[in-house]
């Protein structure tokens, strides 16, 4: 008797690994239950523009205010009455540190230190511009992305140091994002490609796009695509940056470029807002949803609500095309997708109408979760 | 041989032998240098080069049995054996040492140096330095977190607080505390560094100023909260109350009423002195999730204690001892007493009441001059008073709550004129009911960040900012309005008339006093190399400042002021003229805010908003990064 339910529990274990195998071989883990903040339950503005992950707490700049999420739940929502620069809170950066959090807002730039904020204006301090889009923490320097130039702004001597058309090399000074490596500082310039700064040289090096402004890719490794980039993220793990621009996505790994379109790959949209990038991921907002590219495997998966039936949608893109779609119960707040960052396997994401908390699960529990559909798509 | 110089070498020969003696003990106790100074017998070496020692701050050892003491004109540490009352060792730090940190084994002192930026760690055994460690500009107080393993450093030039790893004795990490820290406390249950600023934030000078208290997490190593404390100004010493009703916190402070006229001192409560009530959240000093600040003020009605500054608690949390530097006094608080007061009067109401000393001040004791730290014994028995200027400790009975004696630290018994006017400039007595002293307003000889309408008699009219006294000798005429061609006039009938309401200083007085400002040096400058190079931002601006002809009126060859008055366009509504003395341009960096009117918050808004007609330079036509170059160079005068 023992034996015998022995035997039917090792076929049925067998038989369950049979029946996953297939899809386990194919997808990477997945983001199939997701919860929205929006306006409905305490944001205070439905246009998420940036998000950032210090530890258990979620900062996400919005066009009315920075929101606070911690333990689930929204805690506190600053607006300038509180002391913050302006309403539309474009970047933020958390600096390891100190814990001290800076913002890039439409009205200059805010630091956030033990419940209080000190702000840096064109007017009271050496910041090129009070519009400001990206912000990023290298060492005691802050960097901030304005529409006039590269500020760097040190901390410890209070040195301001503006990086525009008159001393670098581009020709446009509408910086969008910044992204900090070891020993490097990448800027992404909307119209001027990306600069990469030396720290340890002080010197810069522009990358811009060969062809020109046209918006094609030539050939694989032509360089970046477009010289339009909205932002750029540094992946430590692979030593690569990411750029996004209005035209596809561009990585480049030190010696080569590694360029995505929607037309040959599992994107979801040649616009892309920002990148994110750890390990083999890398993940693209667009406008038409959230891509992720795992890039050893080049496996795509985009998620986005579906607008007819209001829940989930995982497109999955195998390296041979092959797409398999999945619908889940609960969705990205929008498809617009402004930004990103990783909370240990989790994901938040900053939408044209909230923030979207993305919980991984396993991969069982994603076949269990998804209502599987597969087909093959030709033009992949 | 005679008899005379037989005596003679009689004498020698003794003194060959207590030599002989003196090197043994030194050998076998292992101190580095025996220091001799006794109570009444400072040592021959200290009085032939008139070297003050100028003691500051002072700590006991763990086991309650010495005392140290940091004497900042001496640039030294002393151990002061406590039931000798004599000074036993000695060891040279940095320049300018301000505060001292024992670890928490009591095996290591570490000594802040403010001119320096750095901290000497000491061996506390045999008195010797181990190793120097670069810190953040101009570090004054110190406190090892409860492990041991890391040092808080306040950076009261740097405006931020350096926490240095002393495992490996570098810095791991600098985080921000806006103003001129000063004083740190690490909290009893080792949960939190207090740091309390010096300085207020920078606002409107329409506004009274506020000061705030920072909080660090020690777990986390970051800024876990900022309290602001309105309505005052320099923040000092922090104390916790222990036992089961402490919990909360006192930080001595002033208020200031700066947007009253300071001719009503005559009114009295231009300038009170008091200390601030802090609970803070999440410990068991406070009943709420938000921290909570009441003030409380320790003047009298018609007599102040000014520059309340040191603070300490008994260890069954009994009393809190209190000094007031400028008047020479410390004050003796019944906490019992302290938190009835707090329960019975609404908080809001408090801070400007005259009447509460009377209730919660159990005695007032006498010090030395210029009373600053203060420690008290384990064993709870007595407090000991670092004197400033006087080079002593004031002994305190605690339980009779008396005067017990005087430690003369060393240092010379006769006054210099410098030392006479120093004095002076930190005593209240010679303003009407001793409400401030010169040092009350210019804490470091430096400013306190605030404007005041000092000489006009209407509300509001002509206030002007504080100005610095660092470096001032060769700078007249001085005032805003240039109209005092020297200090004799600056200090003597004027503060007489229009501050201090009373007689001032006599004639003898005035020239020490004088002599004193006069001597006040200016701070190293943090902005400019130690080779004197300019970065190739200060070059550019250099250029910048003479293409601009700011040379003209911010002549180089006089610290960059022409010493006359101009009007470049400054003057606001409530200014009755628009000529205003220039400004000498060192270390202009180190004291904000700028203008007479002190509405210019930083030196950019000098042009970026306080220059519309160019007045001020032409400086409309210059990009923003010509403005960043300028300001650079501004820096590094």
């Amino acid at each position: 008797m023992k034996s015998k339910q022995m035997w039917r529990w090792f076929l049925g274990v067998v038989g369950s690994l049979a029946l996953l195998g297939p899809a386990c071989a194919q997808k990477p883990p997945l983001y199939t239950h997701w919860e929205n903040f929006t306006t409905a339950n305490g944001m205070p503005d439905e246009k998420v523009l940036s998000v950032a992950v210090d530890g258990d707490r979620v900062w996400a700049g919005t066009e009315n205010g920075l929101v606070l999420i911690e333990k689930g739940k929204i805690q506190k929502v600053y607006k300038p009455e509180d002391g913050l620069a302006n309403r539309v809170v474009t970047g933020i950066a958390v600096d390891p540190a100190s814990g001290d959090v800076w913002l890039a807002t439409f009205g200059g730039l805010s630091r956030l230190s033990g419940g209080h904020f000190h702000n840096y204006t064109n007017l009271t301090s050496g910041l090129a511009n009070d519009i400001t889009y990206g912000v990023a923490i290298q060492d005691e320097y802050v960097w901030v992305a304005t529409t006039a130039g590269t500020n760097r702004f040190n901390t410890r001597t209070g040195e301001w140091s503006i990086f525009s058309e008159k001393n670098a090399p581009i020709q446009e000074p509408w910086s969008y994002g910044i992204a900090v490596a070891e020993k490097k500082v990448y800027v992404a310039i909307w119209g001027g490609g990306i600069l990469e700064y030396d720290i340890a040289g002080g010197y810069w090096k522009p990358y811009t796009d060969p062809d020109g402004e046209m918006e094609i890719v030539l050939f694989k490794n032509q360089g970046l695509i477009h010289i339009i980039v909205s932002n750029i993220a540094w992946n430590k793990d692979t030593q690569m940056f990411w750029a996004s621009t209005y035209f596809g996505l561009s990585g480049y790994d030190g010696r080569n470029w590694h360029n995505y379109l929607s037309m040959d790959s599992g994107l979801a949209s040649d616009f892309i807002n920002a990148p994110k990038s750890r390990g083999d991921e890398v993940w693209a907002c667009t406008d038409k949803g959230l891509s992720y590219l795992n890039f050893k495997t080049n496996t795509w998966v985009t998620y986005r609500p579906n607008a007819k039936t209001g829940r989930g949608e995982i497109v999955i893109t195998a390296p041979d095309k092959k797409v398999t779609t999945m619908e889940t119960s609960t969705s990205l707040a929008h498809n617009y997708i402004l930004n990103m960052d990783f909370q240990g396997d989790d994901i938040w994401v900053a939408t044209a109408t909230g923030l979207s908390h993305g919980i991984r699960e396993t991969t069982r529990e994603s076949n269990k979760e998804g209502k599987v559909h597969e087909h093959t798509t030709a033009s992949r | 041989m005679s008899a005379k110089l037989t005596t003679r070498l009689r004498r020698l020969g003794a003194l060959a032998g207590s030599l002989v003696l003196a090197s043994a003990i030194v050998a076998t106790f292992g101190i580095s240098r025996l220091y001799a100074a006794q109570a009444g017998t400072p040592s021959a070496a200290s009085a032939s080069q008139e070297n003050y020692l100028t003691p500051v701050e002072l700590k006991f050892s763990h086991d309650g049995t010495k005392l140290y003491v940091v004497c900042e004109d001496d640039d030294s540490l002393l151990a002061v054996d406590v039931r000798t009352r004599r000074v036993v060792a000695k060891v040279k730090v940095g320049h300018k040492p301000k505060d001292v940190a024992v670890s928490p084994d009591g095996r290591t002192l570490y000594v802040s140096n403010e001119w320096d930026d750095t901290v000497s760690e000491i061996d506390a055994a045999s008195f010797t330095q181990r190793r120097t460690f670069a810190t953040g500009w101009g570090p004054v107080g110190v406190t090892t977190d409860r492990s041991g393993k890391v040092l808080y450093v306040a950076n009261s030039m740097g405006n931020d607080v350096s926490l240095l790893d002393l495992t490996i004795g570098a810095e791991i990490k600098r985080l921000a505390s806006w103003r001129s820290p000063h004083h740190l406390s690490l909290s009893l249950d080792g949960r939190r560094v207090y740091v309390a600023n010096l300085l207020g934030h920078l606002g409107s000078p329409n506004e009274p100023p506020v000061s705030e208290l920072v909080v660090i997490d020690t777990a986390k190593q970051r800024v876990a909260e900022r309290i602001e404390i309105p309505g005052v100004l320099e923040l000092r010493h922090i104390a916790e109350a222990p036992g089961p009703k402490g919990g909360y916190l006192l930080v001595p402070f002033i208020r200031p009423k700066n947007l009253n006229p300071l001719i009503q001192v005559a009114q009295g409560w231009i300038l009170t002195h008091g200390m601030a009530v802090v609970r803070v959240a999440g410990t068991n000093g406070a009943t709420q999730t938000k921290s909570s600040v009441t003030q409380i003020l320790l003047d009298d009605v018609d007599s102040y204690y000014a520059g309340t500054n040191g603070v300490a608690f008994t260890p069954d949390g009994r009393h809190a001892l209190v000094t007031s530097s400028e008047a020479d006094t410390v004050s003796a608080v019944d906490t019992a007493k302290l938190e009835r007061r707090l329960h019975q009067v609404p908080a809001e109401e408090l801070a400007n009441r005259l009447d509460s000393a009377r209730e919660i001040v159990e005695r007032r004791l006498e010090t030395g001059a210029n009373p600053m730290g203060i420690a008290i014994s384990p064993d709870g028995r007595s407090a000991y008073v670092v004197n400033r200027l006087s080079d002593s400790l004031t002994v305190v009975d605690i339980p009779r709550l008396q005067v017990r004696g005087t430690i003369d630290l060393g240092g010379p018994k006769q006054l210099t004129q410098l030392r006479r006017g120093e004095q002076m400039f930190h005593a209240a007595r010679f303003c009407f009911q001793g409400q401030f002293a010169c040092a009350t307003c210019h804490p470091d000889n430096h400013i306190d960040g605030v404007a005041w309408n000092l000489e006009t008699p209407q509300l509001g009219r002509d206030r002007v900012a504080n100005r610095t006294l660092r470096g001032i000798a060769e700078t007249a005429p001085y005032k805003w309005n240039g109209h005092n061609p020297d200090l004799e006039t600056q200090c003597g009938p004027r503060i007489a008339k229009f501050l201090f309401h009373s007689e001032g200083f006599n004639t003898t007085q005035l020239a020490d006093l004088v002599a004193f400002i006069k001597s006040i040096p200016l701070p190293p400058s943090r902005h400019l190399a130690a080779n004197g190079e300019l970065t190739p931002a200060q070059e550019r601006g250099r250029a910048i400042f003479f293409r601009k002809n700011c040379d003209t009126c911010h002549t180089p060859a006089t610290h960059y002021t022409a010493r006359t008055s101009f009007d470049v366009g400054t003057a606001n509504q409530y200014d009755t003229s628009g000529l205003f003395d220039v400004p000498q341009l060192d270390r202009i960096v180190q004291r904000p805010p700028y203008m007479h009117s002190g509405e210019a918050k930083s030196l950019e808004e000098l042009w970026t908003t306080y220059n519309p007609e160019d007045k001020h330079g032409v400086t409309s036509d210059m990009s923003k990064e010509e403005l960043n170059d300028l300001i650079e160079f501004l820096k590094s005068l």
